[in-house]
C-alpha cells in the first residue's frame, strides 16, 4: 500500500500551482519536470482526486481522526469494496491520478495512477481512500510489502 | 590497375594514408616528358577522387547506446529525462541499470533494490521491458545500416561498424553525424568511437562516455589514451588475466601494446596475442554483418528468489528447457551434449552434463536426459539463485541422419509442433509443461515472458 503518491506539476491545471497546499508540496529531483508530492505522513495529507472531469484535491481517508464514523486509516481493499463494505458511507470509486507512488522508501512510476474510494463523512467532508489488493510477485519482490495499490489499466 | 608507375595498391599500405603524402606522390607521377610537372587543381582533383577511389579512408567505429534500458524508457516516457532512474530486473529485486544521475549518487549495475534506495531516495524505478528495448534497439540498427556498408549487431545497444567517412568529412565528423542521427530520429544517447581496430574502438568510445563522439587515429593520441587506462578496461582482460600481467609490469593498456608479443601470448594465450594486435591498431577480426552460426545455445539466468525447494528447482529447469527448445527449433539444430548449471547463494556451483545418443529437440527426450543431471547440480538444503542450460554439439535439422535407435517418434513430433503453433498463434507459454506450475507467479507476469536472450541476430549474450 503507497504511503505516498506524486503527480507531474505539468498534470495539475495551472491555476492550481499557486494553491499553497500545491505550491508547498512541490518537489523537484531533477530533469525539467517538477511533481507535487501527497504523503500521508503531511500533517494534513490530502489526495488529488478526479471528480466530474476536474482534479480537486480531497482528505486523504481519517487518519488524523477528523471523523468520528470513518475508518482511521487511509487503505481499503478492494474486496471490502467489492463485497459492500463501504455501502453505508454511500461511496464513489474515482481516479487518483499519479506519476509515481511511494512504498517503503521506493519511489515507481505509474502510468495513470491508482484507484480510490471518495466518500463522505458526518460532517459532509469527503475523504479518499486508496483502493489496494494483493501484491504481485514483482511487487513483493521490488518492496516487501504484502499489499499494492490498485493500479488504473497497469499490471507490474 | 595503375597510374604511372605507381600501383594502386601501394596507396592501401598505411604508410600512404595521410592524402597530403599521396597529393605529393601523385605530383610526382605526373611529371610530363618535358619535366615539367602538370600542376593544374583539376588534374590535383581528379587524382584526389581516383586516389580516395581506391585508398578509401577506413576504420573501425564502435557505438554504444548510453544507459540504454533507462534512455529507452525517456524515450516514451520524458518524465523521467534528467532524473535519477533505475531499471529493475530480477523480478523486481535488483537494479539492471541505471541513469547517470543514479551512477552519481553511487548506485552500481547488479545492486539489490534496498542498497540502491538507501543511496539514491530520490531514485525513480521502473520494471524492465524487454520487448520495447529489443523495438528501440533494431531501429539503431536499421540506422546503422543506412550510415555504414557493415554493420555488426553485437549486443542490444552495441554495434561495430566500418567507419568511412564522406566526400569532405574526417573520421571525427562522422562520428559526430552519427551520434546526432541516432539522437535526431529515435532520441536516444549514444556514445561513438573510430580507431584502427575493433579493441581500440571500444575503448575509445568506453571512454567518451556518456554522449561523446571520438575518433583516435594516430599514434600518438591513441597512446596517450591507453596510458590512461588500466588493462581491464579491454572486454576480455578480467581481474585474474590483470593478475597474471601484473609481476611483469604491465598495469595499463599501453603497457599491454609495448610489452613483448611472445610474452602477451605465454602469459594470455592467443585471445591475448590478438588483443595485443589490436591495441596495436592491426584488426585481428573482421566485422560480422550477419551474425555467424551458434556454436551453442542457453537459456537460463537469475531464479529471483532463492530456492531449495527440489520441485522449484525441477521447474526451472523445465522452464528453461521449453525456452531453449524454441531456440533450437527457430534455428533448425538439435544438440548432442547438454549442461545443466545452477549457481547456489553460497557461490559453489553444480553442474551435470550428458552426451544424446541421437541429436534431439524433443521435450521429453531431452527432460529425460536432463534429469540426471539435475541431481548431479542438484546440493540439497543450499538455497539456489541461477541456472543456465547449454545445448552444444549442434547439428542441422534438416540432415541430421537418424541414429541406429533413432527416437522418431511420429506422435511426439506432432505434438511439438502443435505445442509450437499455439505459443507462436496465443503467446508464449500459452501450452507448457504442467511440471512449470510452482513458477505461476513467473508465468502470470508478461514481463518474465520475455528476456534480452530473446533479442535474437546479436553476436553478444
Ligand atoms: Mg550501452
Amino acid at each position: 500500500m503507497a504511503s505516498g503518491i506524486a503527480l507531474a506539476l505539468s498534470d495539475m491545471p495551472l491555476a492550481m500551482h499557486c494553491w499553497p497546499e500545491v505550491s508547498r508540496r512541490i518537489y523537484r529531483r531533477g530533469g525539467t519536470e517538477a511533481e507535487v508530492r501527497f504523503l500521508y505522513d503531511d500533517r494534513e495529507p490530502v489526495l488529488p482526486v478526479m471528480k466530474d472531469g476536474k482534479l480537486e484535491l480531497v482528505r486523504w481517508g481519517n487518519g488524523r481522526g477528523r471523523s468520528r464514523c470513518l475508518p482511521r486509516t487511509g487503505w481499503t481493499w478492494k474486496a471490502t469494496v467489492e463485497q459492500g463494505g463501504w455501502v453505508g458511507a454511500a461511496p464513489g470509486v474515482v481516479r487518483i491520478p499519479a506519476t509515481l507512488a511511494l512504498e517503503k522508501g521506493i519511489w515507481f512510476r505509474v502510468r495513470q495512477g491508482v484507484h480510490g474510494l471518495l466518500v463522505t463523512d458526518e460532517q459532509g467532508v469527503e475523504s479518499a481512500y486508496m483502493i489496494c489488493e494483493p501484491s504481485s510477485h514483482y511487487y513483493r519482490v521490488m518492496t516487501r510489502s504484502d499489499r499494492m495499490p490498485a493500479l488504473i489499466e497497469e499490471k507490474i | 590497375m595503375r597510374l604511372g608507375h605507381i600501383s594502386l595498391s601501394h596507396f592501401n599500405s598505411t604508410s600512404f594514408r595521410k592524402i597530403d603524402q599521396i597529393i605529393v606522390l601523385l605530383l610526382l607521377n605526373s611529371r610530363k616528358p618535358s619535366g615539367r610537372y602538370c600542376t593544374s587543381l583539376d588534374t590535383i582533383r581528379a587524382y584526389t577522387i581516383l586516389v580516395d577511389m581506391y585508398t578509401r579512408k577506413r576504420a573501425v567505429g564502435h557505438l554504444d547506446a548510453d544507459c540504454f534500458y533507462v534512455s529507452a524508457e525517456r524515450v516514451r516516457d520524458p518524465f523521467l529525462k534528467g532524473k535519477p532512474v533505475g531499471v529493475l530486473g530480477n523480478q523486481g529485486a535488483c537494479v539492471i541499470a541505471k541513469s547517470y544521475e543514479m551512477k552519481a549518487a553511487g548506485v552500481k549495475t547488479g545492486e539489490p533494490i534496498w542498497d540502491a534506495v538507501q543511496k539514491c531516495p530520490d531514485g525513480i524505478y521502473v520494471k524492465r521491458d524487454f520487448r520495447w528495448y529489443e523495438t528501440l534497439s533494431r531501429s539503431m540498427l536499421e540506422v546503422m545500416r543506412r550510415l555504414s556498408g557493415h554493420v555488426e549487431y553485437y549486443s542490444i545497444d552495441e554495434f561495430f561498424f566500418v567507419a568511412e567517412p564522406g566526400p569532405g568529412q574526417s573520421f571525427q565528423d562522422l562520428a559526430v553525424a552519427m551520434r546526432q542521427t541516432i539522437l535526431e530520429e529515435l532520441d536516444l544517447p549514444v556514445t561513438v568511437g573510430i580507431a584502427r581496430s575493433r579493441t581500440l574502438a571500444k575503448l575509445i568510445s568506453d571512454s567518451a562516455k556518456p554522449f561523446g563522439a571520438k575518433a583516435v587515429l594516430e599514434k600518438e593520441h591513441e597512446e596517450h589514451l591507453l596510458a590512461r587506462l588500466p588493462v581491464t578496461e579491454i572486454s576480455g582482460v578480467a581481474k585474474r588475466r590483470a593478475k597474471r600481467l601484473l609481476p611483469w609490469g604491465i598495469a595499463s593498456c599501453l603497457d599491454l601494446a609495448k610489452a613483448d608479443r611472445g610474452l602477451v601470448r605465454k602469459l594470455l594465450t592467443a585471445t591475448g596475442e590478438a588483443l595485443w594486435w589490436e591495441l596495436n591498431g592491426e584488426p585481428t577480426g573482421e566485422i560480422h554483418s550477419a551474425r555467424p552460426r551458434h556454436k551453442a545455445l542457453s537459456r537460463g539466468g537469475s531464479l529471483g528468489e532463492s530456492t531449495a525447494d527440489p520441485h522449484r528447482l525441477y521447474a526451472w529447469l523445465v522452464r528453461n528447457l521449453e525456452r531453449l527448445i524454441e531456440e533450437l527449433r527457430y534455428h533448425r539444430v538439435m544438440p548432442g551434449k547438454l549442461t545443466l548449471w545452477v549457481g547456489y547463494r553460497d557461490g559453489i556451483p553444480g553442474e551435470g552434463q550428458t552426451r544424446l545418443a541421437v541429436p534431439t529437440d524433443r521435450f521429453d527426450l531431452l527432460l529425460e536426459a536432463l534429469r540426471p543431471c539435475l541431481r548431479r547440480a542438484w546440493r540439497p538444503k543450499h538455497p539456489a539463485n541461477r541456472m543456465h542450460l547449454i545445448a552444444e554439439d549442434l547439428t542441422d535439422r534438416d540432415t541430421a541422419q537418424g541414429g541406429l535407435f533413432s527416437p522418431h517418434d511420429p506422435r511426439a513430433e506432432a505434438l511439438a509442433d502443435v505445442k509450437q503453433r499455439i505459443n507462436e498463434r496465443i503467446g508464449r507459454f500459452a501450452v507448457r509443461s504442467g511440471a512449470t506450475l510452482p513458477l505461476k507467479s513467473i508465468y502470470d507476469d508478461g514481463a518474465n515472458g520475455y528476456d534480452i536472450c530473446d533479442v535474437r541476430g546479436k553476436i553478444c549474450f
